[in-house]
């Protein structure tokens, strides 16, 4: 839910000393992704992109260094960071499984595969395993709900899922 | 009558002319070895307004759920002025039971290139955004490759075929979403563009006139864009061959329903899929021609006939023909996306409300007090009625919450609400029995709907 507030007032910030946007990262959106746009702040969104898949997710501090490359306020970075669902504030497993939960997925048997995999991984929706391996996640509608029910594992889309091919898709990550 | 010959599913096989299992992604050379580009250049011969009064002339109505004329809107930008003007492809398609837009990125992704490089030249637009869904991983490198394609063949770039527009070089590119719904609304979508939270904005002024970076913006859908090449390649009496004309008496400035749709169908069918036949085909048709029928051969109960936002039909409503009078004259919203989603006699329509306004509740942006709180109160009264805690009250209290929020009753800044209130009206008004049975009679006076017999 975009619009639930976050406790960033009193947030302790953690802090490294190397850069999560580092020079080649930063040489290569300045190259590529900066002289698309009329201005700075547009390239936000692939900014944050572009960090999430080296980091693996969003520290505070790397919010605040694509701040200052882009000659953005911090808080605005934030502002459009929280907004997205698919910008991790937060450490995430190395696998994320998005179960489609809307409508044409629910008709056509989702939690059943839902609970398949809760049970398979003892977790809840919103939770990692213990050796941060996945993570499950509800997401809505996927666009693809000809063959529903369907799912993301990070960027592969998985379709037609059924209770035995679950087992398939799970084992054979590494 | 039926579809004559596939047109936006020309290269992508589509039963009864092809079938699924041949799909393929169509390279640049596939396309033009195919007869594409040449409407591109055809369009390249003609002035912009000849191209923009064909547009016109059509009457192609917008594919991404509003229906507004295509040609029409074109013709809104204001003068050029020198400065950059631009064109945003919206290509969010995050409406549940739609999908067909991914159809055309997956296997014909120069079918909408060639569109949105004829619209560039008719509207004189020097830049192109297309805003993707951030799920779409797969289709946002397809569509990457596609535009090096074009960029290496000039349709695009320093030495484009169309040479300058708006004195610049004609540019492409791809802008990544990060999963929001709302972004696909026309002005989230520019917020989101520009780096901002997606936030829609107060209309006017309207994109047209003040959109990206407070330059003139044209929005167009994907399928939109993509039967534009088909329109300037063959013509405006053929393109009205197919789909519903105007009705005798009505008057020529109300747009009729021509062309050719694609229509995605999900749920309980035998074939689901993306088919695509003209505007008035009925839904019945659509089960039992294109979609092998009713899974398990159950009855139809009801189904969406474009995306959430719309409501449902009814069971007896199956012969409906899906064009764009399908609101008035069938009690929903209106044809929407045309994702037809399916449903079998089995269907709990209590436990569709709740799945679809929970949608709604998580998707709201949050700026309009109405939407962001009365999609979860409704959310929560219909939770509390599927778990058999429900009284009458509830249900007039859903009529009441979400009977009052959207841009048509005037309380919200975009139609996101809309969606909200037409999917609970229409769902309790056509399928009352199914609730009423499921509640106690409330015992709060002054505050109970009579129990229908
Ligand atoms: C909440 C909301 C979500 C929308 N989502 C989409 C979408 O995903 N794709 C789309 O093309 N249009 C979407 N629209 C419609 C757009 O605002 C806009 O009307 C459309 O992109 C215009 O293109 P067209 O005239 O070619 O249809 C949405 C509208 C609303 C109110
Ligand atoms: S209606 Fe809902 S989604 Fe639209 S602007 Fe208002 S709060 Fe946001
Ligand atoms: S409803 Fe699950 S992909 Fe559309």
């Amino acid at each position: 839910m975009a619009w639930i507030t976050k406790n960033s007032g009193t947030m302790q910030i953690e802090t490294r000393e190397e850069p999560y946007l580092d020079d080649e990262l930063k040489a290569e959106i300045e190259a590529n992704i900066i002289p698309r746009y009329p201005d700075r702040r547009a390239a936000t969104l692939p900014t944050l992109h572009a960090v999430q898949h080296k980091v693996g997710w969003l520290p505070t501090q790397a919010l605040k260094e694509i701040a200052d490359f882009l000659g953005s306020a911090p808080s605005e970075v934030m502002d459009t960071a929280t907004f997205y669902e698919e910008y991790w504030l937060k450490p995430k497993g190395k696998y994320v499984i998005w179960l489609c939960q809307s409508i044409s997925c629910e008709l056509m048997g989702r939690d059943t595969i839902m609970s398949k995999i809760k049970a398979k991984l003892n977790i809840e929706p919103g939770e990692t395993t213990e050796d941060g391996k996945f993570t499950l996640m509800n997401v809505e509608c996927l666009g693809s709900c000809g063959t529903a029910p369907c799912g993301l594992v990070n960027e592969k889309l998985h379709e037609n899922m059924t209770v035995d091919n679950i087992d398939q898709i799970l084992d054979s990550l590494e | 009558m039926a579809l004559q010959e596939p047109v936006l599913t020309k290269r992508i096989p589509t039963p009864p002319f092809g079938d699924f299992s041949q799909r393929k992604l169509n390279s640049y050379e596939d396309f033009v070895a195919t007869g594409g580009y040449a409407a591109l250049k055809k369009a390249i011969d003609m002035q912009p307004s000849e191209i923009i009064d064909i547009m016109k002339a059509s009457e192609l109505r917008g594919r991404g759920g509003a229906g507004f004329p295509a040609g029409v809107k074109w013709s809104f930008l204001p003068p050029q002025d020198g400065k950059p003007r631009y064109l945003a492809v919206n290509s969010d398609e995050s409406e549940p039971g739609t999908f067909k837009d991914r159809m055309l990125l997956d296997f014909d992704p120069h079918i909408l290139l060639e569109g949105i490089a004829i619209c560039m030249r008719a509207c004189q637009l020097d830049t192109t955004y297309i805003y993707i869904r951030g799920e779409y991983h797969h289709q946002a490198k397809v569509l990457n490759k596609a535009i090096d394609e074009a960029y290496a063949n000039n349709i695009f770039g320093p030495n484009s075929i169309m040479g300058k527009i708006n004195d610049r070089e004609p540019r492409c590119f791809v802008h990544r979403g990060a999963g929001a719904y709302i972004c696909g609304e026309e002005t989230a979508l520019l917020n989101s563009l520009e780096g901002k939270r997606g936030w829609p904005r107060i209309k006017p002024p309207f994109p047209a006139v003040a959109g990206a970076f407070g330059r003139p913006t044209i929005i167009n859908n994907v399928e939109t864009l993509a039967m534009c090449g088909p329109i300037i390649d063959k013509g405006v009496d053929w393109f009205k061959t197919m789909g519903v004309a105007r009705p005798d008496g009505v008057p020529p400035h109300v747009p009729a329903s021509y062309g050719p749709k694609l229509i995605g169908v999900s749920g309980h069918v035998n074939r689901p899929g993306v088919y695509e036949e003209n505007l008035g085909i009925t839904v019945r048709e659509m089960i039992e021609k294109y979609c092998g029928g009713m899974r398990n051969g159950k009855k139809f109960k009801s189904c969406v006939p474009g995306g959430i936002a719309m409501g449902v039909l009814s069971t007896d409503q199956i012969d409906a023909p899906l064009d764009f009078d399908i609101g008035k004259k069938f009690g929903c919203l209106g044809l929407g996306t045309a994702g037809v989603i399916v449903m079998d006699e089995d269907t709990d329509m209590v436990a569709v409300a709740r799945n679809i306004v929970r949608f709604f509740s998580h998707e709201s942006c949050g700026q309009c007090t109405p939407c962001r709180e009365g999609s979860n109160w409704v959310y929560k009264t219909l939770c509390r009625i599927e778990e058999g805690n429900g009284t009458t009250a509830d249900l007039d209290l859903l009529l009441e919450v979400s009977g009052s929020q959207g841009a048509m009753p005037g309380t919200t800044i975009c139609g996101l609400a809309d969606g909200t209130n037409w999917a609970i009206k229409t769902i309790l008004n056509k399928f009352w029995s199914d609730f009423e049975s499921r509640v106690s009679v409330s015992t709060i006076a002054g505050y109970s709907l009579p129990v229908l017999a």
